[in-house]
């Protein structure tokens, strides 16, 4: 019997119980969407982080700490105390020097903030939990703008940028961009050094508002960030007299890192390995890439799973389906072999019936799957736009994932199928034409 | 040689703790464009005798040949092409496929042996059921037709690959007297055209129109008259 013939033979039969066909195809679908949506979700998130730590230059870039055996998220925290190698100027030049360098730039925290307040509402925020990092802008740090422009040269000592966290805090949720030019006046602690150390405010302008890659906080030029970081106080002098002293935190402990742009990212264990014999540490942001891709492939493994489980009961559903036909058409099996059916053909009669059941579904499965990432995009796009995302339309469906559910759910139904199959076909002739 | 050659065949079937047997040490040959009539009461082993020459069941022990290949021990896909190309069956309750029309009958030994293409298959369709009077019933389904139409549906249908012998397992049974030998009438007809034809029946008018007449009791041939 040609394949087309069974295919029709069996499109035919199942057409004959449309109810209880439309029942199993549906239980395939539910399992197809959840396959479908599950894995398409985590791909998709996945290639959203991908380009967006290549948008940031995430990929490319090598931090350089004092410490050795950081990792590439407890770098861009590392606070120098004193204890590991010093980073200071010397090392941007001899970082600089290394091959597959690209840019590099000093990077700091500003350590004496207390609080800042935005000029406009005057509104106070404390400065809790937040990141101010200091950088020269070259180039090598970049962000995912949501308003305004970058650090730049000609900022230096008015610019800061502030995460859509603090612009949120900031009561400028989606409103981001009339943020950009305002002032907001930086506060500083006085509890670091000598009873009487000060520090005057200082009044930023708000160059753009970013997404924080390292959490929330502001971003300022490094310059300006080592002035921040002087504590001035007085005090006697040997002579009785008054003296100003200075004292910037950078000055005594160091900088935090240098962050290197790599030429190319395939070259970060090249640079890692030529650091390390200068006897600093570095860490790759690759690597940070590659793990949080490890635990979207993993969140992806378990979902997928679950959608393979609706996908393992929907072939149960077959399983009976086709127990039943064989049941119901034990004369019809009977008249077939009399009239020369072999029992490959019964067999391959109904797993090509199983299969269809599961290619139906299958194919319905992938089609509300993009319906159904249509309208998730709809959700997300509004998100991603109030959260001032560029990015639109992040969750895609793979013609990769719809082909090989397609393929699978064809192929449950076909080896769901085997079992009636091979009932159907070692039915005896004789006895199955006497069946009522 | 005969067309088929039936020798010291035996079939037992377990039915509860019982064993039934069948056919016991039966040996029958047929020739080309033979006519026989295999008769006996209920459960004397005429299906199965029929079913063995028709290649549905095989013997526990014996031979069958058929141009020199033995049934008996040919594999289910010898089987099934020599059903399908060479044999064809008539019911006594027809076993038409209620679901497809009198022409989908008649030519669903052509699709199962993946002959020809839809037209052709068609066309043979057509014609097998004009050599029954039927070809104005071609699309009506088993439903809208009388029995003795539908016992013709199932004649054509056993016509359609042009098969050397016909095997018709109490093709009257449900048939009154008149339809009945309208069906007789009509595998006569075939007969005389040059098809084997074996008929099981326990009705002695059908088995009076047979060139031979082989009676079979308790698996066991009995009796065996010569040509009417």
């Amino acid at each position: 019997m040609r394949f087309s013939d069974q295919f029709r033979t069996g499109w035919r039969n199942l057409s004959r119980q449309k109810l209880r066909t439309t029942l199993t195809i549906f239980a395939i679908v539910i399992g197809a969407v959840s396959v479908t949506v599950m894995l398409s979700l985590v791909t998709s998130a996945k290639s959203f982080l991908v380009s967006s730590a290549q948008k940031t230059g995430m990929d490319k870039r090598v931090i350089v700490t004092g410490s050795t055996g950081l990792d590439y998220r407890e770098s861009t925290w590392n606070w120098p105390d004193g204890s590991g190698k010093r980073i200071d100027k010397d090392t941007l030049e001899a970082v600089t020097k290394l091959p597959h360098v690209a840019s590099a730039t000093l990077y700091s925290q500003v350590q004496m903030i207390r609080s800042f307040v935005l000029e406009s509402t005057n509104q106070e925020l404390e400065f809790k939990n937040l990141s101010f990092e200091a950088y020269t802008p070259n180039g090598t740090i970049k962000h995912l703008l949501v308003a305004g422009e970058e650090l730049s040269e000609k900022t230096n000592g008015t610019g800061i940028l502030v995460t859509t966290g603090v612009a949120n805090d900031l009561g400028f949720k989606g409103r981001e961009s009339e943020l950009v030019g305002q002032k907001l006046v930086l506060k500083f602690r006085t509890d670091m050094g000598p009873p009487d150390a000060r520090k005057a405010d200082e009044t930023a302008v708000i160059t753009g508002v970013v997404m924080g890659e390292n959490g929330d906080g502001l971003s300022v030029d490094l310059e300006w960030a080592v002035r921040m970081n002087t504590m001035e106080w007085t005090q006697k002098g040997p002579n009785g007299q008054t003296e100003t002293m200075k004292e910037s935190q950078i000055d005594r402990y160091g900088y935090s890192s240098v962050w290197v742009s790599l030429d190319d990212k395939k070259n970060a264990d090249a640079l890692m390995a030529e650091v390390a014999k200068l006897g600093y540490g570095a860490a790759a942001g690759q690597e940070e890439i590659d793990t949080q891709a490890t635990v979207f492939t993993i969140i992806g493994a378990v979902l997928g799973g679950i959608g393979g489980i609706a996908l393992l009961v929907a072939a149960i559903g077959v399983i009976n389906t086709m127990v039943m036909a064989t049941l119901e058409r034990t004369r019809e099996i009977g008249i077939m072999r009399a009239i020369g059916a072999t029992k490959r053909t019964v067999r391959r009669l109904f797993r090509v019936e199983a299969g269809v059941l599961g290619f139906m579904g299958g194919l319905f499965g992938v089609a509300i799957s993009f319906g159904v990432a249509i309208g998730l995009n709809q959700l997300l796009n509004k998100q991603l736009e109030d959260s001032g995302i560029t990015d639109r339309d992040i969750v895609s469906i793979s013609p990769v994932i719809a082909l090989v559910v397609l393929l699978i759910t064809t192929l449950i139904g076909m080896l769901a199928g085997s079992l009636p199959a091979r009932r159907a076909a070692n039915m005896d002739p004789v006895e199955a034409l006497r069946y009522e | 040689m005969a067309f088929v050659q039936c020798s010291g065949l035996r079939k037992t079937y377990t039915v509860g703790d019982e064993e039934v047997r069948a056919l016991d040490n039966v040996s029958i040959t047929v020739e080309k464009g033979d006519f026989i009539a295999i008769c006996g009461p209920s459960g004397s082993g005429k299906s199965t005798l029929a079913n063995v020459i028709g290649g549905l069941d095989q013997p526990d022990e014996g031979s069958v040949l058929v141009d020199g290949v033995d049934l008996a021990k040919a594999r289910d896909k010898e089987l099934s092409e020599y059903r399908n190309s060479r044999i064809g069956f008539v019911f006594q309750s027809f076993n038409l496929q209620a679901h497809e029309t009198a022409l989908e009958n008649v030519i669903s030994p052509l699709v199962i042996g993946g002959v020809g293409k839809k037209k052709e298959r068609r066309e043979r369709g057509m014609k097998a059921l004009e050599r029954v009077g039927l070809s104005d019933r071609a699309g009506h389904k088993p439903t809208q037709l009388s029995g003795g139409q539908r016992q013709r549906v199932a004649i054509a249908r056993a016509l359609v690959n042009d098969p050397q012998m016909i095997i018709a397992d109490e093709p009257t049974g449900n048939l009154d007297s008149s339809r009945g030998a309208d069906v007789i009438a009509e595998l006569r007809r075939l007969n005389s055209e040059g098809i084997t034809l074996i008929i099981i029946t326990h009705d002695p008018n059908v088995a009076a129109q047979a060139k031979r007449v082989v009676e079979i009791k308790d698996g066991k041939i009995t009796e065996r008259t010569g040509a009417r």
